[in-house]
Order: C-alpha cells, then sequence, then structure tokens
C-alpha cells in the first residue's frame, strides 16, 4: 500500500518536474513575461462604455420632454411652450415644498441629500449681531443686509473690514438691488419699487437678470456710502467698489476711485485691473488713447507685480475689438505675450479674435487663413466654460464661415461641436437656433442638394426648427440643382413646423411648382400639394383669414391643376378671381383654353370667353378668334359671341 | 351583550338568563317587587330554554364560527369585474382577474424588496398606495389605466398612459410638478414616463 502510494507520489513529482522544466524551456527561449499593471476603473467606467455605443437618435425629441407623438413639440414656439410649462410646474412643486417644509422634513436617503431638501428663505438669527449680517450676506438678501449693517453701526458695534469687505462684495455685485426670486410670486411687487428708478422697466414687471444689468450704477447708493463711512478701506474694499462701477456703468467713476486707490499708497489686485481694462474703451475716444490706455494699465500691472490671468488676456482682446486698426495690430502681440506668461486661451480669447479681423457687415479683404488657424490650434480639444463670452465662439465662427462661404472650415467648427463637453458650450436655446440657422443658410448655398438633405434629415426637427427664411433659401437650393419634384415632401415639413401662414413662403412655393412642365406623376404630385395648399387659403376657422388670394398665387395654382388635368379642380377655382376681386392673367387663360380643347367641352371654352370679357381683358377678341377657330360653335353660340365681340371693340 | 357568532358552552348557559335580563336582582326593594320578579323569572326560564334548545343543535351538527377580529378580506372578490349586462367597457388590466398575473398580466409595481434578504416592502407598498392616489388626484380623469411603478436603484419610474384629455403644455406642466414634489418627498429622483391615447383602450364589454 505505501509502496503503491509512493510510487504514485513519484510519479506525480515526476510529471510536476518535467511540466516545470518545459515551462522553463520556454522561459528560456521566448520573451519575457511581463506582468501589466493593474487597471483601475472609475465607477462609472461600464456606464461610459455603454454610452459610447449609443449615438444621437435624429428620430427623437430632445430629451426634456416626453416620447409620445402627442407630446413631442413640433414647431420652435411648441419647444418653448412646453419646456417653460414644465419648468413653472417645477416652480410651482417648489413654492409648495418651501412654503410648507414640514411634511419635507424626513430624511431617507443615505447619504443625504441636500439639493432635496426645503430651502430655508428665511434668516435664522434675529438678534442684531455680525453673525446675523454674515447669514444674510450668504442668503444674497442685499437690502436685509445693508438695514443690518446701519443697525449694527448706530448700535455701536464695530464691524469687523473682513465682514464689511464681503457687504461691499454682495453690494457691488448685485448693484444695489435684491436679486430677483424666481419661486416667489408674492415678492415682484417689492422688487418693482426699485426697478421704477430705471428709465427703461415697465411697471409690474419684476426684477430679471437682464434688467440688472441694463441697471446703472445710482448715484449716491449704498456701496458709496458704506465706502465712506469705512475708516480705512484695504485693497478689496477699493476692488469690490471699482468692479461695482464698471459692471453697472460708472466707468470714469471707476477710474476716479483707481486714482484715489493709487494715491492712498495701495496696491492693486488683478480682478480690479481686469475691470479697469474693461472699462477703459468706454473713457477714451480715439483709438490710440484707448490702446495708450490700456498699455499704460497693464505697466501699472508689471509694476505692482500683479500676474494677469485668462480674463484679463479676454479683457484686453475685447476691448481691442473697439479699437480698430489698432486691434488688428495689436492683437497678435499681446497673445504672444500671454502665452510665454503661460496663459492658455480660451474660445472666447478665440472669439474675440476672430471678431477683431471679422467685422460684421466689412468686406473680406483676403483674411481667410485667420479661420483657418484658429480651427488648427482648437479642433480635437475639448473645453471647459472659463469665461462668459465663451458661448459666443460658435455663432461667431459659423458667422464668419457664412460671410466668407467657407464649407469646410463650417465642417470643422461643427465637429468641435461634438468633441468631448463642447456641447455645453453652445449657449442657450435662441444661440442655439443662431447657429442652426447659420449652418442651414451656408449648406443651402454652398453644398448640393443631396448633402443638403443629409443634414436636413439629421437635425430637423430633433435639433433645430428652421425658420421661414431657412426654408425658403431650402427651396431655392432645390430650384437650383433640379430637385422640384421634392417639393411636397417639403410643403409636409413646411406645414408641420407651423410657417403654412407665411405669404410669401406659399407663395414661392406655387410659383416654383407652376414655372416648367414636369412629368406626369411629380405633377400629380404637385396637383395634391395644390389642392392642400388651397385648403390653407379657404378654411378660416370661426372667420379668422391665414392668408390671402393673390393673383399670382391663384393663377400658379391654377397653372399647376392644369398641368395635371384637373379641369374640374381648376375650374373652381376659375371662379374665385371674381370672388376675391382678382384679375387673370392672358397666358392662364390661353391655358385653360388649350386644356379645355383637350377635352371638348365647347360650354366652357364659351364660359372663358365671357369670364375674359367680364375683366376687360385686352386679349379678349384673340380668345374669341381662337375659339370660334378651334372649337364647332352652334348658332346660338356665334350669335352671343357676336355680341361680345360688338361689345369689347367699342 | 353576547357576540352573535360565539361558541356557548352549556354550562354557562345557566348564567346566561341572568346576564341576558339586565336586571339589577340585587337592588329589589319591598314586596312591591315580588309580583314584578316572578313574571321575570318565568319569561327568564322560557328564554333559557329556547336558547339552550338552539345552543345543542348547533353542538350536534358540529357546526360553528370563530371570533373574526379583523375586517373580512374578500379573496374572491377582489379585482374582478363580473361579468354584467355586456355595456361595461373594461380594459385589459380589469379584464384579467389576479390568478392571471405572472401569465397574462404583468405587474404593476416592481422593486426588489420581495426577494429573499430584502426588506422593506411595507415601505414600498405605502409609497406605491400614496403614489398612485398622488397619479390619480392630479392627473385627475386623464388616467386611461392603472399608474405602473418601477423601480431601478435609487429612481422611482411612473409609468402612466393617459388620454388626451389636456393640451400638451398642461401635461408637461403636471409632470414637472410631479417629479419635481414627489423628489423632494421621497428624497430619490422621480421620473415620469407618459404615453398618450385618444380614448381609454377598451378590451372588452362584460
Amino acid at each position: 500500500m505505501a509502496s503503491s502510494c509512493s510510487q504514485a507520489l513519484r510519479h506525480h513529482v515526476c510529471k510536476s518536474i518535467f511540466f516545470l522544466l518545459l515551462l522553463l524551456i520556454l522561459f528560456i527561449f521566448s520573451e519575457e513575461i511581463v506582468i501589466p499593471k493593474k487597471k483601475t476603473w472609475s465607477k462609472e467606467a461600464v456606464l461610459q462604455a455603454l454610452a459610447s455605443t449609443v449615438k444621437r437618435d435624429p428620430t427623437a425629441s430632445d430629451y426634456r420632454f416626453q416620447d409620445d407623438p402627442y407630446l413631442t413639440p413640433k414647431t420652435s414656439s411648441e419647444f418653448k411652450l412646453f419646456s417653460l410649462s414644465q419648468e413653472s410646474g417645477r416652480n410651482a412643486a417648489k413654492y409648495f415644498i418651501n412654503t410648507y417644509p414640514k411634511y419635507f422634513q424626513k430624511d431617507y436617503a443615505q447619504p443625504h441629500i441636500p439639493c432635496l431638501m426645503p430651502d430655508t428663505l428665511e434668516a435664522q438669527i434675529e438678534e442684531v449681531s455680525e453673525a446675523a449680517l454674515i447669514e444674510r450676506i450668504g442668503m444674497r438678501k442685499v437690502k436685509a443686509a445693508v438695514d443690518l449693517y446701519d443697525q449694527l453701526l448706530q448700535a455701536g458695534t464695530s464691524v469687523s473690514l473682513d465682514v464689511t469687505n464681503q457687504l461691499l462684495d454682495l453690494i457691488c455685485f448685485y448693484g444695489d438691488h435684491d436679486p430677483a426670486q424666481e419661486n416667489v410670486p408674492e415678492q415682484r411687487n417689492e422688487e418693482t419699487e426699485d426697478v421704477q428708478d430705471e428709465p427703461q422697466a415697465k411697471k409690474g414687471r419684476a426684477a430679471k437678470a437682464s434688467d440688472l444689468l441694463k441697471a446703472t450704477w445710482k448715484e449716491k447708493n449704498n456701496a458709496e456710502r458704506i465706502f465712506a463711512l469705512l475708516s480705512e478701506p484695504n485693497k478689496h474694499s477699493y476692488s469690490a467698489l471699482i468692479r461695482g462701477m464698471v459692471k453697472y456703468g460708472a466707468y470714469s467713476k471707476a477710474f476716479s476711485t483707481y486714482t484715489d486707490l493709487l494715491n492712498s499708497r495701495l496696491k492693486a489686485d488683478m480682478h480690479m485691473f481686469n475691470a479697469l481694462i474693461t472699462a477703459a474703451p468706454e473713457v477714451k475716444e480715439k483709438y490710440n488713447e484707448k490702446w495708450e490706455l490700456i498699455v499704460d494699465l497693464l505697466k501699472q500691472m508689471a509694476e505692482q507685480k500683479v500676474r494677469p490671468n485668462l480674463l484679463t488676456l479676454n479683457a484686453v482682446l475685447k476691448a481691442l475689438r473697439r479699437c480698430g486698426t489698432v486691434g488688428k495690430s495689436q492683437a497678435f502681440p499681446v497673445i504672444s505675450e500671454m502665452k510665454a506668461l503661460s496663459i492658455d486661451l480660451s474660445l472666447a480669447s478665440y472669439t474675440h479674435l476672430l471678431a477683431i479681423f471679422y467685422k460684421p457687415g466689412a468686406p473680406i479683404q483676403g483674411q481667410t487663413d485667420i479661420l483657418q488657424e484658429v480651427m488648427n490650434e482648437v479642433s480635437g480639444k475639448s473645453f471647459t466654460p472659463q469665461d462668459p463670452d465663451d458661448a459666443q465662439f460658435f455663432i461667431t465662427a459659423m458667422r464668419i464661415c457664412l460671410d466668407t462661404k467657407d464649407m469646410e472650415q463650417a465642417y470643422r467648427v461643427h465637429e468641435l461641436l461634438g468633441v468631448g463637453e463642447n456641447w455645453r458650450l453652445l449657449g442657450n436655446d435662441f444661440q442655439q437656433n443662431i447657429y442652426y440657422a447659420r449652418f442651414f443658410s451656408l449648406l443651402c448655398m454652398m453644398e448640393n442638394i443631396d448633402v443638403m438633405l443629409k443634414w436636413y434629415r439629421d437635425l430637423v426637427p430633433s435639433v433645430y426648427y428652421p425658420s421661414s427664411n431657412v426654408m425658403r433659401d431650402l427651396l431655392q437650393a432645390l430650384d437650383t440643382d433640379n430637385r422640384l419634384d421634392l417639393i411636397p415632401q417639403i410643403w409636409k415639413d413646411i406645414k408641420q413646423l407651423g410657417h403654412a401662414n407665411r405669404q410669401n413662403l406659399v407663395e414661392e412655393l406655387l410659383t416654383l411648382m407652376a414655372r416648367e412642365k414636369h412629368n406626369q406623376e411629380v405633377q400629380e404630385s404637385f396637383a395634391e400639394c395644390a389642392l392642400d395648399i388651397k385648403k390653407i387659403y379657404d378654411t378660416g376657422d370661426r372667420g379668422k383669414v391665414l392668408l390671402n388670394w393673390t393673383a399670382g398665387s391663384l393663377s400658379d395654382l391654377i397653372s399647376v391643376l392644369l398641368a395635371a388635368h384637373r379641369r374640374q379642380d381648376a375650374w373652381d377655382m376659375l371662379k374665385l378671381f371674381k370672388t376675391h376681386n382678382r384679375v387673370p392673367s392672358e397666358e392662364l387663360l390661353n391655358k385653360f383654353l388649350m386644356c379645355v380643347k383637350e377635352g371638348g367641352e365647347v360650354n366652357q371654352a364659351v364660359e372663358l370667353v365671357q369670364i375674359s370679357a367680364g375683366f376687360c381683358l385686352p386679349g379678349t377678341p384673340k380668345l374669341i378668334q381662337r375659339v370660334q377657330q378651334e372649337f364647332e360653335l352652334t348658332e346660338q353660340k356665334m350669335l352671343s359671341d357676336l355680341e361680345i365681340q360688338s361689345f369689347n371693340s367699342e | 351583550m353576547f357576540p352573535t357568532c360565539c361558541r356557548i358552552p352549556n354550562s354557562a348557559l345557566s348564567y346566561s338568563s341572568v346576564i341576558s335580563s339586565g336586571e339589577d336582582m340585587a337592588g329589589a326593594a319591598g314586596g312591591s317587587n315580588a309580583l314584578f320578579c316572578k313574571n321575570m323569572a318565568t319569561s327568564l326560564v322560557r328564554k333559557t330554554k329556547l336558547l339552550s334548545m338552539v345552543s345543542s343543535q348547533l353542538n350536534s351538527a358540529a357546526c360553528f364560527r370563530n371570533i373574526h377580529c379583523t375586517a373580512a378580506c374578500l379573496k374572491n372578490r377582489a379585482a374582478r369585474i363580473r361579468v354584467a349586462k355586456g355595456d361595461k367597457p373594461v380594459t385589459y388590466e380589469q379584464a384579467y382577474h389576479p390568478h392571471h398575473i405572472g401569465h397574462r398580466k404583468g405587474w404593476l409595481s416592481q422593486h426588489t424588496s420581495n426577494l429573499q434578504g430584502e426588506d422593506g416592502a411595507a415601505e414600498r407598498v405605502v409609497e406605491d398606495v400614496f403614489i398612485r392616489r398622488f397619479m390619480y388626484g392630479t392627473f385627475h380623469g386623464c388616467l386611461a389605466d392603472e399608474v405602473v411603478i418601477k423601480r431601478r436603484g435609487n429612481l422611482l419610474l411612473i409609468c402612466a398612459v393617459m388620454i388626451q384629455k389636456l393640451l400638451p403644455s398642461k401635461f408637461y406642466f403636471l409632470i414637472g410638478y410631479t417629479e419635481e414634489l414627489l423628489s423632494h418627498f421621497y428624497k430619490c429622483p422621480v421620473k415620469i414616463e407618459m404615453q398618450t391615447v385618444e380614448e381609454k383602450v377598451v378590451y372588452k364589454y362584460l
């Protein structure tokens, strides 16, 4: 037993030795086995990998909306209406949550989710103290904070410089108004009192962000008052004041405050310089003076050993936009200096650069390579928002492509939109519309119809709802490329987009359909389309008339119907000339006569002549002649004809 | 007094007569009550005889009822619409009875609390009831069928089929309102997936 066991064991050991030998041999004769480093994946790696397999669905609408045909917006106004109504529903819910917070206090979530708790809108600390002031500053209540500060001073307690600086920051940022409270409707009445000082504000309208930016720096406002009360303002206080003044348009005051700062031997900081550079083009008139002021400020910045940052560069470039030819010469040196200081350009810098060299409306003078160079620099990179003007890059670039008719650069710009996070920098819905309108106009102008239609099917209506101007450009592109047979499909899209009530668009459509003769099936589809258009003209629900007939549109419609041999419909339409007081043209009646001849309806021919006589058209005698020649008339009809002839000759 | 469905042992019957009369025998004062008491006694004897007869019959047949302390859960009648004249429209969900769940019907509420080792089933049920009432009230008259509630991780997904009774903008207002309010209430993201139909989809008429 033992021997057999040991034998088996030996056998086993032999085998393993043999195996090891084999491995060793392999090891010697093959390359070294390198064990790779362990790769760590982020928690969302699987989700990101799955997401990369799915591309945008061109048949679906925006992610905000429900996936149902009844609930999908079909026009741009519906898009706006639905997204705004969803948002207002959310605001209504937030109102209830914040008004009755006791029902929403129970916390199920582990870990705690702070954004799903009700907001505390009222200040907690009631007594007059510095902590209460800090709380109100944190809650952005400008008026309450200023009142509390005054109370503190009256009570005799001194407020520390830091807290006063924070208060100054708050006032200067909001321009001495309370920020707009979106979710609480009844507070609107209080805020209109502030806004009524502004000349632009209408009564009863809540102070929105746009109002605040248009708001001006009032003469003796709280910021200056509190600043004056400070015994030893430090550079933070000066900085807050100057930045507030520049933000709200008191530019010369900002510069005088800056001279005060210099006189009191304090040093300025970077934000202050940025604000002053922004204000520089406003205080001087001539290009040279503006540039000298900016250079002066930059020199002082260097003296005071303040490092510039990206916002400094962008402020300089933005100011150079208003410096005309000086801007063109100085832009690149500025950029190279800033690059030497290792400041990376953001999309806003490129925007300003493009705007300096491509002024809107100015003739292009062979500066097309700047856009190309910019695109070379920018392609393939993903940008993060660093400056509010970053959102202007795409629409500026697309405007320039449209002006210079550069299709290649336009494709590169559009490609950049797909890189990484750049889609966030396209801006809000309004800017998105502008971008796509420009892109489409360029496509219609430059590309052939198949490429155009490919883009059309990809982007419309999931991303972009074209305006009626863009649809007209599309029709012209169809015309140029001789693809007028696609008109009925485009008409369906026009109806769906809600542009069916635009007079000039519909008339252009009719003109294009009526102009030439096409083959039979195309003419049939045109006739269907024409009858559809007729319905738009006729149906005025509740007596409201959407479109008015003109002579041209009526003639075009009848020509289309005649070309498809729809004689009865065309005959009905002819009656409309009388009812709408329009005069048919001669050629239309000639065409009609030809069609009638094919049908051989003598009565209709005579009626045609009578209609022509009724309108006192100059071509009536010729028409009569033709009828007499081409038709076999009975005696009665000949008599009536002669009557008409004699009547006309008088 | 006595609950009607109580098992009465014979030995207690002797006391039953005393209690059932409800008279205060201890407080009988004076001889004027003597005649009164005699009348009472005869009626009592009759009642006791009747009661003993009935209970003996009941005992012999060995059919007795136990005490119910809760409301009756009529398992045979829950969620079933009985066949009637033939003019009542009924949806697919209503037409099939609960024993068809898993065979011809799906589940209206999907969560993992009923798996082995998972807890929180009761809380999920309470949440579901609240959500169904909330949807019924908020989208009043618009619901075409029962609301389906799905839970995926943290997300609460409410799937509803609505009749096209309101304008789409009004639907979106109510969707935004519901999502926001329920998210804040349950401290988890709540999403609504809505589908609309022209009218209630009738499966058959019962």
